[in-house]
């Protein structure tokens, strides 16, 4: 069985180690996962395969012991072990930067949503300065049959709307 | 002779130093191989021996016909290379037939110098820059039993999962 771990706490050593303890002593096996600072807050998020028949509250609750005392917000639920796969595409980096303000991952997914491009890795960071610049990466699938010149204007379109800059252009990666 | 299969990590041949080889009739036998390899294999522009099993100081490249190749040699297969010259620092996301599902931002020179000597003997030296040499660069890496994975400097900013080619 697999099951999604979340753990967030504000930042300091030993929380990757103390939260690995208790999934290694329920024979669990970190698969994909991705751990990082956030806003000088350590958020771990992590698919977890377990023998089957783990309890996920029982695993939750031993996670308690060093979230408690590590000051942690935990959480342990069941996920799908073969999650639905999407259409094929063409795999794109979207940036987009600019003075900050509410409203651009909203505003950007949401048109990329209407044009069935799916997210599959995303980043924001506010890099701090006289005026902090907003910075947020993406990689995206743009399915097969997509435009991806109107995807482009589209986007072109909202990024002069929000004052922003953007970039479009397809994930180059050369293989040897 | 026939394409031979391509190995993956992590297979063990490809970690470890190649050994130097003798130019002559084993090493020609050995460019036709990876040449066929290299050929058969969709998009790819570059084969060590040690992909192919064989621990040894060799490889095939040809980048012509690629879109990012500028300057090159043609087809090029050269034994016990080694870089004598580079200059300049250059980074491409790279990918590796041995290692698919990964892809990572590699800093490479960006014009080097490469001597070696062809498979019948030959001295070889090419000077070269862009795609060609970073080809050069990664195929090299081979021989020493280094994947562009070791080149990495950032997991945060260098290293992005892909999807299987194949």
């Amino acid at each position: 069985m697999h099951v999604a771990v979340t753990a967030v706490g504000a930042d300091r050593p030993g929380i990757a180690a103390a939260v690995a303890k208790v999934l290694f002593e329920y024979g669990g096996n970190l698969e994909d996962s991705r751990m990082a600072i956030l806003g000088g807050h350590f958020a771990m998020m992590l698919i977890v395969s377990l023998p089957a028949g783990t309890d996920a509250k029982a695993l939750e609750a031993a996670l308690g012991e060093p979230a408690k005392k590590l000051d942690l917000i935990a959480t342990v639920r069941p996920v799908a072990e073969s999650p639905p796969e999407h259409a094929d595409g063409t795999q794109y980096v979207v940036t987009v930067y600019g003075a900050d303000k509410p409203g651009i991952v909203y505003r950007v997914c949401g048109a990329l949503a209407s044009h069935g491009v799916n997210v599959i890795d995303l980043a924001t960071r506010v890099v701090p300065g006289g005026q902090p610049v907003y910075v947020m990466i993406m990689e995206a699938t743009v399915p097969a049959g997509a435009d991806a010149a109107e995807i482009e204007a589209d986007l072109k379109t909202l990024a002069a709307e929000l004052s922003v800059d953007v970039s479009f252009h397809p994930l180059e990666a050369e293989t040897f | 002779m026939p394409a031979r299969e391509v190995l993956r990590y992590p297979h063990p041949t490809l970690k470890s130093p190649a050994a130097a080889l003798e130019p002559g009739p084993a090493a020609i036998a050995l460019a036709a191989d990876l040449v066929d390899t290299m050929r058969s294999s969709p998009a790819c522009v570059g084969i060590a021996a040690p992909q192919i099993g064989i621990s040894a100081r060799a490889f095939s490249l040809d980048v012509s016909g690629h879109r990012r190749a500028k300057s090159h040699h043609g087809l090029v297969v050269v034994i016990n290379p080694i870089v004598v010259e580079r200059e300049g620092r250059e980074i491409l996301r790279e990918g590796c037939m041995s290692l698919p599902d990964f892809t990572a931002n590699v800093a490479r020179a960006a014009t080097i110098v490469v001597e070696g000597t062809t498979p019948e003997g030959e001295p070889l030296r090419v000077e070269t820059d862009g795609f060609e040499a970073r080809a050069f660069q990664h195929e090299i890496d081979h021989l020493e039993g280094l994947l562009f994975l070791d080149r990495v400097s950032s997991l945060r900013t260098d290293v992005f999962p892909r999807k299987r080619y194949d």
